[in-house]
């Protein structure tokens, strides 16, 4: 092997035989574009296989009703029914929990709104992205300073990104239960957070508190992902613009607001747009910390009704997702196109 | 804390600062808000210190307390129980699941790194009709959610995908409980940021230097993988730092795509949750198992945060 190596090497390839070599030759002969897509073909049979394939497949089994008995995975042709089903609010009983609020004509219009997969979704990835992105912005502004210790300080901050989710999930989980630390109590001898009114004394079973708990753990966790994109965009700013600002006499606040603000806004925005998918797609840490019955997600639903196994519902929720995930990619994309980004 | 103060410098006109009662720290402050931004500073790195570290120091603490003691803790643990990190591997084989875990993320690193860099070479050295559309439509594969794949893939890999041809009918093998059904979907996730990431570094390498390797009688290939790959070491450390990160951290598959045992392939989600479910919730050893569980990516972090960094910026914003 090793002498094949060094020979080859030394000796123009055209003068080895065997399958090998035939097949190197074969590939000088090439085209450029050619060769492009036989190296690239790995990669899409791969995507392919795993990527392209199963969301196909999801698509035509949410065409399909559910089979309940027997040994087939999907029931008969119903062509739409499933999505107009779930979005009636028809397949809701067949859900661990509801897909859309429950509609009213007084203020504020919806009602129920933990109860909804598709609105508890959307507060977590709203408030999660939000406060990510202000408190990746401090951490940002801290990293981007020189000083003593900043290669421990960033490590400390980056660590929480590095922690698995269940491993996170745990974490939130032991810190939140009733009655073992001085955060939460019991309802005769309530703890620091319970006096404060924040939440209750049972927080991971309830589904608005632990909906914030859930937001609190992500932020914990992914807020030094934010910090470190914003970081990169800070550190790619010209610095001699902060000499000219500092020679013109603009405050701190001012260079903050005039350049640095500008100047990496692209960045955080695109960052945003990175979150705001992953969000979308939260579940384990649900699983870990809270269970899908407390806080049901869209991720949540898909897995409960393929559990059940109600196959049909489950390719629907989980095509729908992904639209939502496609509208949510489209509005950023639109915005970045619009201010000409 | 103090004398750090004195010796950090933020700006370049602190040098004639000296420390002092509050009446003149503040009599300053006012001449020079300078001063207030580096206490802002100070107050600022510190929370984000507590916050971020604190949740480490509470699994300590519960850790070495007692399991029956544990209750209304405190700051402090109550007692001292360092057994609790032989007890835990004693309850739940964790160190298997762990050896799952190393095994599937080594596993995919390769197997990513390889096909990533193939992917990379094209795109960041060749030119090719569709280039643009493939790498857009590559970038669009990763916004979907893994729910989405779930079904079909799960079928696939439990061997109920059938592929007709003719008369003849191919069942898919059943992989189920092997690592495949896990490797595979966590290689398709986790392709398309490497891919960008070795975009980027092979791009930069300039032209003559693959020129002088062809002209020398290299291969195209062995031109890639001599030539281009080794000047992209970096590149490369970090993509495959970032992918067994990845895919240490994974959920979704990870949990879904096997049965929870060790003997199954199951990583360490499900070794977590297997000391959830013990019937005496023992606190105190899911708080070790978990401290266990983070040491490695703790371990990596603190050796290849250069990388990191880097990594996640230019595979990010390069896109």
């Amino acid at each position: 092997m090793a002498t094949e190596q060094q020979s080859g090497e030394a000796v123009s390839d055209s003068r080895r035989t065997g399958p090998y070599a035939s097949a190197v030759n074969w590939m000088e002969t090439l085209t450029e574009t050619q060769f492009a897509y036989l190296l690239l073909a790995p990669a899409l049979i791969l995507l392919g296989v795993i990527a392209v394939y199963p969301l196909v497949q999801t698509f035509s089994m949410s065409l399909f009703a559910d089979q309940l008995t027997g040994s087939a995975r999907l029931g008969e042709f119903v062509g739409l029914q499933n999505y107009i089903d779930l979005f009636t609010g028809a397949r809701d009983f067949a859900l661990p929990s509801a897909f859309l609020p429950t509609f009213t004509t007084q203020f504020p219009f919806v009602t129920d709104i933990y109860s909804s997969a598709l609105m508890v979704t959307l507060i977590f990835t709203l408030f999660s992205v939000l406060f990510e992105t202000l408190i990746g912005f401090g951490q940002a502004l801290i990293l981007d300073q020189d000083f003593r210790g900043r290669r421990w300080v960033r490590v400390a901050i980056i660590i929480p990104w590095a922690v698995p989710i269940v491993i996170q999930g745990m974490i939130f989980f032991l810190m939140f239960q009733p009655n073992i630390g001085f955060l939460i109590g019991t309802s005769d001898n309530p703890a620091l957070l319970n006096q404060l009114g924040l939440i209750g004394t049972t927080p991971l079973r309830d589904t608005a508190d632990a909906l914030f708990l859930i937001i609190v753990a992500d932020v914990w966790k992914t807020s030094a992902f934010m910090a470190l994109l914003i970081l990169a965009g800070m550190q790619s700013i010209d610095r001699s613009l902060y000499d000219v600002a500092k020679v013109a006499g603009a405050s701190r606040w001012q260079q903050f607001k005039l350049i640095t603000f500008p100047l990496i806004l692209p960045t955080v925005l695109v960052a945003m747009l990175f979150r705001t998918i992953d969000a979308m797609r939260v579940y384990g840490i649900i699983e870990t910390m809270a269970g899908c019955q407390t806080v049901p997600s869209l991720s949540c639903l898909v897995v409960t009704t393929f559990n059940a196994p109600l196959y049909g519902t489950s390719a629907t929720v989980a095509f729908v997702t992904a639209g939502i995930i496609a509208v949510v990619v489209s509005v950023y994309i639109v915005n970045f196109a619009s201010e000409g980004i | 804390m103090s004398s750090e103060t004195s010796g950090v410098g933020v700006g370049a006109d602190d040098a004639e600062m000296k420390r002092g009662p509050l009446g003149r720290w503040v009599d300053k402050a006012i001449k020079n808000p300078d001063r207030v931004y580096r206490a802002m500073f100070y107050v600022a790195t510190v929370f984000f210190l507590v916050t971020t570290l604190f949740p480490f120091y509470w699994l300590l603490v519960l850790a070495l307390t007692p399991n029956r003691l544990i209750t209304n803790m405190g700051l402090l643990p109550k007692g001292f129980q360092p057994e609790v990190f032989i007890t835990m591997f004693e309850r739940v084989p964790f160190h298997l699941f762990m050896f799952n875990s190393f095994v599937l993320g080594i596993t995919t690193t390769v197997i990513v790194l390889l096909i990533a860099s193939l992917a990379g070479y094209v795109f960041g050295r060749l030119r090719f009709p569709g280039k643009g559309i493939l790498m857009l439509g590559i970038l669009a594969i990763s916004y979907f959610p893994p729910a989405a794949f779930l079904i079909p893939l799960f079928e696939l890999f439990t061997g109920n995908t059938a592929l007709s041809i003719g008369a003849v009918t191919i069942s898919s093998p059943d992989l189920f409980n092997t690592p495949a059904p896990m490797v595979l979907p966590f290689s398709a996730l986790f392709l398309p940021l490497s891919i960008f990431i070795l975009t980027t570094f092979y791009g930069q390498i300039p032209d003559g230097l693959e020129d002088a390797a062809r002209v020398e009688g290299t291969t195209r290939l062995g031109a890639l993988f001599r030539v281009i790959v080794p000047l992209s070491a970096p590149g490369v450390a970090t993509a495959g730092v970032l992918t067994f990160i990845a895919v240490y951290n994974e959920f979704f598959f990870s949990f879904l795509m096997n049965n929870g045992e060790a003997s199954s392939w199951a990583p360490i989600v499900a070794g977590i949750l297997k000391y959830q479910g013990q019937f005496d919730t023992p606190f105190n050893l899911m708080a070790a198992a978990s401290i266990v569980g983070v040491l490695p990516v703790a371990v990596l972090v603190i050796i290849a945060q250069e990388r990191i960094v880097s990594g996640l910026t230019a595979g990010a914003l390069k896109e």
